[in-house]
């Protein structure tokens, strides 16, 4: 059963306030999401898992990339970045954590980075508290993470009550720890009192990239994808989906480009003007998703796409399981 | 660190119709700042995006070679909000660009060999500017013999007529047009680019190939240049995967574990033949 | 009938359909891949309807699933999935003599998220169905709850929960609860207009433009959505609020007079936005204008999309006549 965060957690919040602009998990309308958070008492620490991940801070859902109210200025001008104060994303789940270091070798990385990301992400510390307990639908361990996982994230928490032992993992993690007097405790988080909690077997993933790239002109596609609705609910909701579109919109002389969320699932994602579209139905959208996360990143990023943090699992609405699927080609050693 | 999103202004310097229906036309841009002309580096091959802001932005091979004194030539089918507004534009009007992306034709492979192009509708525009650039007088030493095949639906939609007409009567290079359907004035070829290659006599072995052209001419087009002998290897296809970013970060014109906008848009066919079959 | 009698009842007939070739699928329900899903189900061969299952959990409208399929299909269908079949048919979307309707009765869908938020998100390993309780594992211990609790938004106000078409029925009728018409929808309008447009601007701000609802709604069929034209563009895409609002004014519109509230949009909602608040109204106006409930009459014909050129109405031509007629249109 889920418990409040201990007292620890709390006064820790507290001090993070004074010296950082902090968003942390918030309930809205009976649901929790990332967002600021003015006092300790506003963070829903103990809600479980965020609805919508945080992914929305470092990537949001709309940004505008230029504007510009002048006829004939086709560079823009890029948003003013603000003042760029530290900005500290608060008691994450390890999976998200791991999201962001997803988006940090695609966003971030790559010959040309993209300044917008870096931008929101260079103010960013990241602060993870371990799991202790798992859900139905949690599956981090599967894709190579786990509930205590310390990629993506600065400091590390593990929450013991009164107080709380702190991961220090990076520079940024020292210099805000410095900034709050948190001192990092060298037994840390890796030594978890209490069991870790099962979040589902780790996956050969390795096996799983080999037998996704041998089947990828499989009839199973058309079988898996049969009850696909193409919604977008399982990117968006994804804190590792990264796919975008970009905009253009024009309102009372002010004219602006954006980028938006997209999604794989939605035919637009590749149907070309002319109207020729290489991925025509649900069953090569749904397996350029679980492709893309299962081999292509694996190939181009070194790990997958997906963290296991189940909220595709959890909501989508015609219960289309990512880890029936992927068991599905690990299944019974042949293929699937 | 260069914000990749912001685009360089460039002026309209001429906006002319390729196709009868006028529904293709081609845009002579050129760099009202020297610095950005100065800067802009390219190959064959490459494409760039093209914006007007607050309409949109859309990914177009450059049509235009490198020698070509910082004028850069679009050319563009009219098939929605963006090419709309591109088709409208007047020379003097400003437009937007990013580029120059992808990685263009292998050059250096290319050198001392014999060339086949082989294009059909717009996607022709890359190969135009490769034909341009190595039959400039001053690089044309460099490359064996030159073959040219390009394909249209119908001689109305033939593009380029000007190049078309000057190569036709230059004895350095070989060229073969061809339409899907001819009309009563026409006296060429007719049948497909497939079809006008299976009528090529080359010497594979020396021979590189370089095709671009929509989905379906690819498709078609790799069976047959194999079996004129030319190997995977030497066969270079450029693919119209829609693209937005241009820059490998938006993830919509991935195939397999590549990217078409970074990791192309040319690729050899040996290795496309390792990626999933979406191309074809 | 009990529910386990209900499960076996559909398989039996499934398999007796597909066996003797009256039709080439069925689509029904299975088990989801944890506790409290159920999936829509697509099975093609006799020996495969031991997959079907019947619960508290089939909330999709499966009218959804019928149109662009070739053959003969049956379909088990809750009442509000036999209402769209009925609103299909008359658009000419679906062919009556084509489908076999194994309708189920229905005592309303129970809400996962709502049992969740119940029991305190203590991870649900187990549930079992008894004399109208949800018998739960939770954390590992027992809980029983009230089914009438978790109900989701829209099953605790319908009032159909017999199947409107049926070929084989299955169980017995289920007892229709009088529910008067459209009390949330005169709570709402009775509110200060400035309340109103709070709450409606509430709800869309949470909307992520993922397109479940439209994507799983069985009435959203148009071959390319008006919000997804990229030339003309008729909504933005972007964070614009009021592009967000578009979309949902826009889609409640082609719903008038169609939609047959089945709830199946805000149960797949991930975000939980409110779409009642725009649809009922919608619904209540064609009620009360035109006498008119979806998805209840196969022979009525629908008031919106019926054109005749006898029509007494004939405000569409005199623009002075229509001023009165109070619907705002």
């Amino acid at each position: 059963m889920r418990r409040p965060p201990g007292r620890g957690i709390t006064d820790l919040v507290e001090r993070l306030l004074t010296v950082a602009e902090v968003y942390a998990p918030v309930e809205r309308d009976q649901s929790v999401v990332f967002d600021r958070i003015e006092s300790a008492r506003e963070a829903a620490i103990d809600r479980g898992p965020a609805a919508l991940s945080p992914k929305n801070l470092v990537f949001p859902r709309c940004e505008m990339l230029l504007s510009s109210s002048t006829r004939g200025d086709e560079s823009g001008r890029a948003p003013d970045p603000g003042p760029g104060g530290p900005r500290v994303l608060f008691g994450v789940r390890p999976c998200d954590a791991r999201a962001i270091a997803l988006l940090d070798r695609i966003l971030g990385g790559g010959e040309k980075t993209d300044s917008y990301y870096i931008r929101r992400r260079e103010s960013l510390v990241v602060i993870s508290i371990g799991c202790t307990e798992s859900l139905e639908t949690c599956f981090c361990e599967t894709t190579g993470g786990g509930p205590r996982s310390t990629e993506g994230s600065d400091i590390l928490l593990e929450d013991l009550g009164d107080r709380c032992e702190a991961s220090i993992i990076t520079e940024k993690g020292v210099w805000l720890a410095g900034q709050i007097g948190l001192e990092h405790d060298p037994a840390g988080a890796r030594t978890p009192r209490g069991p870790a909690p099962p979040a589902g077997p780790a996956a050969d993933l390795a096996e799983l990239k080999k037998r996704l790239d041998r089947s990828f002109e499989d009839q199973c596609w058309r079988d898996i994808a049969l009850k696909c609705i193409g919604c977008g609910v399982c990117t968006f909701l994804c804190p590792a989906c990264h796919c975008f579109d970009v905009i253009d919109e024009e309102t009372a002389g002010v004219r602006v480009r954006s980028r938006i969320w997209d999604s794989c699932q939605f035919p637009a994602f590749t149907e070309q003007a002319s109207g020729y579209n290489p991925r025509p139905s649900a069953a090569e959208r749904f397996r350029q998703r679980v492709m893309h996360k299962f081999s292509y990143c694996i190939e181009r990023y070194g790990m997958p796409g997906c963290v296991g943090c189940g909220r595709c699992v959890s909501r989508c609405p015609v219960n289309l399981d990512i880890r029936t699927v992927t068991a599905s080609f690990l299944g019974d050693g042949g293929e699937p | 660190m260069r914000n990749p999103f912001v685009p360089i202004p460039m002026t309209v310097e001429r906006n002319r119709v390729e196709t009868v229906d006028g529904g293709i036309r081609t845009l002579t841009l050129s760099f009202p700042a020297d610095a950005d002309r100065g800067a802009f580096d390219f190959v064959p091959g490459q494409f760039a995006e093209l914006s007007i802001l607050g309409v949109g932005e859309a990914p177009f091979g450059i049509a235009s070679s490198p020698a070509e004194g910082g004028l850069l030539d679009f050319t563009i089918s009219r098939v929605g909000r963006v090419t709309t507004a591109l088709h409208h534009l007047e020379p003097g009007e400003s437009v937007g660009l990013r580029g120059p992306l992808g990685n263009g034709y292998p050059m250096s492979e290319l050198e001392g060999g014999d060339l086949l192009l082989a294009g059909g509708g717009f996607g022709f525009s890359t190969l135009r500017a490769l034909a341009r650039f190595v039959l400039k007088q001053s690089n044309r030493s460099r490359f064996g013999d030159i073959t040219v095949v390009f394909g249209a639906r119908s001689p109305g939609l033939l593009l380029y007529r000007d190049d078309l007409e000057e190569w036709g009567e230059r004895r350095d290079v070989r060229l073969a047009v061809t339409v899907d359907r001819g009309d009563g004035s026409w006296t060429g070829l007719t049948g497909t680019v497939p079809d006008a290659l299976r009528r090529l006599d080359i010497d594979a072995g020396r021979t590189t190939a370089l095709v671009c052209g929509p989905p379906a001419m690819i498709r078609h087009t790799i069976p047959v240049l194999a079996g004129l002998g030319v190997a995977p290897e030497r066969t270079h296809v450029s693919l119209e995967m829609k693209m937005k970013c241009g820059i490998g970060k938006c993830g919509r014109c991935s195939i397999g574990g590549r990217y078409v906008c970074t990791d192309g848009p040319v690729f050899r066919l040996a290795d496309l033949e390792n990626l999933p079959g979406e191309f074809r | 009938m009990e529910a386990s009698a209900i499960v076996r009842t559909v398989r039996e007939r499934a398999a007796e359909l597909l066996a003797s070739g009256r039709v080439d699928l069925v689509i029904g329900f299975e088990q989801g891949s944890m506790p409290m899903r159920a999936a829509p189900c697509f099975v093609s061969d006799a020996d495969g309807t031991d997959r079907l299952v019947w619960n508290s959990f089939c909330g999709v409208n499966l009218a959804r699933f019928l149109r662009g399929r070739h053959g003969r299909i049956a379909v088990v269908a809750k009442a509000c999935d036999t209402r769209a079949l009925v609103e299909l048919i008359k658009e000419n979307q679906l062919c009556r003599t084509d489908m076999v309707v194994i309708g189920v009765p229905c005592a309303g869908m129970v809400d996962s998220a709502a049992v969740e938020e119940i029991t305190g998100h203590a991870g649900i390993t187990g549930v079992e169905e008894a004399d109208g309780r949800l018998l739960l594992t939770a954390g590992g211990s027992p809980v029983s709850l009230p089914r009438e609790d978790v109900l989701c938004r829209s099953c605790r106000r319908c009032s159909t929960r017999n199947p409107v078409i049926c070929d084989i029925a299955v169980g017995e009728r289920a007892p229709e609860p009088e529910i008067p018409g459209f009390l949330d929808v005169d709570q709402f309008a009775a509110l200060p207009s400035e309340e109103r447009r709070t709450r409606i601007e509430a709800e869309m701000k949470r909307c992520i433009r993922c397109n479940a609802c439209r994507n799983v709604c069985p009435m959203c069929y148009c071959v390319r959505c008006f919000a997804d034209d990229a030339f003309p563009q008729w909504v933005g895409r972007g964070g614009d609020p009021g592009s967000v609002m578009s979309f949902h004014l826009v889609r409640a519109l082609h719903l008038a007079g169609r939609c047959v509230e089945c709830g199946a949009c805000e149960r797949a909602c991930p975000t939980g936005v409110d779409l009642g608040i725009l649809n009922r109204r919608m619904s209540a106006d064609v009620y009360r204008h035109f006498g008119y409930r979806p998805g209840m009459a196969p022979e009525i014909p629908s008031p919106l999309s019926t054109f005749s050129p006898g029509d007494p109405e004939d405000f569409m031509l005199e623009p002075d006549r229509g001023r009165s007629c109070g619907c705002g249109g």
